[in-house]
């Protein structure tokens, strides 16, 4: 019993077995379309942006933070480059690293307000939110499309049947995995999120921790943005709407607490894959967008209600064994 | 124990919702029974085909009220399948997420809002799957859809702005209100200043962003009446504009002191009228009604041979209609 218990604490098992569980169950409802390469594709695609996201915006939660600034990053990104590229005729990779340079400066302005100001994350992020969608706007004013063929190829071009989004993706849950499962550097995280005073007056930098937790966060978000607008072909000032709730929302399926100090990166990805194969099966079933509302939120509770009803049972069950050993 | 109580509760109350949800008819519902003669008119194609509607804000009130209820009639009018799909929000990226998941369930036809040019790869990709795709509302031109039905919307600028020099008499500080960086607003937008670079007594004092809201339309409008004691104009671009504009006029009691143009004529645009707040609507005609509904009809090549869709009209005779079949 103890043991089992121990496996549904894990929410990346739990997870990935409701996963699992979902796609044997639509695969049988829907075989034709929902069990197609065709599908599984078009999924993986049309989350990879958020998932890319989430992997930043897991780390600022594991380390007690989060960035409600994402989604306007992600539209500046996109139309910053663009609009390099398309009204300067600057060479698409300098376009891109500016891009990604001025997104992780607002990264470092969010960081250094937090970490040194100590401002709060909410009221901070909220506000950087809105001066950097004035940006967007200001740059990408009504869209701009027209964009060199090179650069639609970063988004559009497909390896094995799958678009380029979803490469990018992997590699990052990847090389992210790595770094925090098994760095130090990335391991601290856990220390600052569990207890920032400890974490401290152990010797770690905690300041600037966080701020380059932040600058991360923006990075990616900013290289989201940028595949987005490849992916489109164009750049939209009304791109990552929204973003920022749907992707804390992954987050915290995928494993991470607002508190702080836990969650793994592939929680990340399974939080987006898991939304996202719950969106594709609504569209399959062609639920109306205003149950579409509902059932995410209904999901929501649940998974965070099944949670805590384990992790209290697990944690009654580990005091029973302590005081039988004792 | 109390845990295991909690789960067997959280479990029963689950089922419990489940059964209830379950046992909805609303085939015995009054307004089911209300709607049924309405319901049987119209030939039937084949009631297996499906056609979807992909909108970018499925709850916007003028889509929901005309375009999808106008769809869902025309559906129910030839026994055939329809179903509306897209965001709750305006979220173009979103839009294009359905689109593409739709594609491989094959509907007989995709009914796509047109709203970026963004959305043309999606909209390309339902072609070349073989789906007939039309692009209503606003025309997506790079894209290679099978037909456009809607509106020139750098037109309905043109006509705002035609309209509010008229009224001003050629002077006068202007404001306008619209979703910003949305590209068929932009257009508006562009029509509108072309009209007012004609005319330097009229003196544009900002682009505002509605952001889709009617109390920040309401917010805008009157920050601007607050800041500028001359304000002799507002124009508004989105169907939320116009209540917004008009509550913050009334409530400043400034109105017919300053002049108001805006778009779409839902019964709180023509009440605005009425109370004489509002000057100049620049709407499309309401169609749910089937005796007076304005049709459109595709004839394809494809076997599905038909494709009639059923869209807004115009309230005043300076709306645009295109239809721009691609065969």
């Amino acid at each position: 019993m103890s043991l089992n218990l121990k496996i549904f604490q894990d929410r990346v098992i739990t997870l990935s077995l409701t996963i699992a569980v979902l796609i044997i169950v639509s695969s049988l409802i829907w075989p034709q379309q929902f069990f197609s390469l065709e599908n599984l594709s078009l999924v993986l695609l049309n989350l990879s942006i958020d998932a890319i996201v989430a992997v930043g915006m897991m780390i600022l939660l594991i380390s007690g933070s989060f960035d409600l600034s994402v989604g306007s990053v992600v539209a500046f990104a996109g139309g910053f480059a663009a609009y390099l590229m398309y009204y300067w005729g600057v060479y698409m990779p300098v376009a891109i690293l500016a891009s990604l340079g001025v997104c992780m400066i607002f990264g470092f302005v969010n960081g250094w307000l937090v970490a040194r100001l100590g401002i709060n994350p909410l009221i901070q992020t909220l506000a950087m939110m809105g001066i950097i969608r004035g940006l967007a706007l200001m740059v990408s004013g009504s869209g701009i499309q027209n964009l060199p063929e090179g650069f639609n190829q970063l988004g559009q071009a497909k390896i094995l049947s799958f678009q380029m989004p979803v490469w990018y993706m992997i590699f990052i849950v990847g090389i992210f995995s790595f770094l925090v499962a098994r760095t130090i550097f990335f391991r601290r995280y856990y220390y600052i999120g569990g207890n920032e005073k400890a974490a401290v007056l152990s010797g770690i930098r905690v300041e600037r921790m966080k701020i380059f937790s932040f600058v991360l966060m923006s990075f990616l978000a900013g290289l989201a943005g940028i595949i987005l607008a490849a992916r489109l072909g164009a750049a939209m000032s009304t791109t990552g709407q929204g973003m920022e709730l749907r992707v804390i929302t992954a987050v915290i399926l995928g494993g991470a607490s607002l508190q702080g100090g836990q969650g793994k990166i592939i929680g990340a990805l399974l939080g987006t894959l898991f939304m996202g194969i719950i969106g594709n099966i609504m569209i399959l079933a062609r639920v109306s967008g205003y149950w579409q509302q509902i059932i995410f939120g209904i999901i929501l509770i649940v998974a965070v209600a099944i949670d805590i009803l384990l992790q209290r049972r697990a944690d009654r069950d580990a005091i029973v064994v302590l005081k039988t050993k004792a | 124990m109390n845990e295991s109580k909690s789960i067997t509760r959280f479990v029963l109350m689950a089922l419990l919702i489940g059964l209830i949800v379950l046992s909805c008819d609303p085939s015995k519902g009054a307004y089911k029974q209300a709607n049924e003669s309405e319901n049987t008119t119209g030939p039937s194609i084949n009631p297996n085909e499906e056609y979807v509607m992909v909108t970018t804000f499925v709850n916007f009130p003028m889509y929901v009220n005309h375009d999808q209820a106008a769809f869902l009639r025309w559906g129910k009018k030839m026994g055939v399948k329809t179903t509306v799909l897209g965001p709750t929000e305006w979220d173009v990226v979103a839009q294009i997420g359905v689109i593409e998941q739709v594609i491989p369930s094959k509907p007989a036809g995709l009914l796509i809002n047109g709203t970026d040019p963004a959305i043309a790869s999606a909209i390309d990709k339902a072609v070349e799957a073989g789906i007939p795709t039309v692009v209503y509302d606003s025309d997506i031109p790079n894209s290679k859809r099978h037909a456009f039905l809607g509106t020139d919307w750098y037109e309905i600028g043109r006509l705002q702005g035609e309209a509010m020099v008229e009224l001003l008499g050629g002077k006068g500080k202007i404001a306008y209100l619209g979703i910003v960086g949305q590209t068929n607003m932009e257009n508006g937008f562009r029509g509108l200043l072309d009209v007012f670079r004609k005319y330097p007594g009229i003196v544009v004092i900002g682009k505002y962003d509605s952001k889709g809201s009617t109390e920040n339309a309401a917010k805008i409008t009157a920050d601007l009446i607050a800041a500028n004691a001359d304000l002799a104009g507002v124009c508004g671009f989105d169907a939320t504009t116009g209540p917004g504009i008009g509550l913050a006029i009334k409530e400043a009691g400034k109105a017919g002191k300053i002049k108001v143009t805006t778009v779409d004529w839902e019964p709180e645009h023509l009440k605005l009228v009425r109370d004489g707040v509002i000057d100049v609507l620049i709407g499309q005609k309401e169609n749910c009604s089937p005796g007076t509904a304005l049709s459109f009809f595709m004839i394809w090549y494809t076997r599905l041979m038909s494709f009639q869709v059923m869209m807004r009209g115009r309230v005043l005779p300076t709306y645009h209609f295109r239809l721009i079949p691609v065969y």
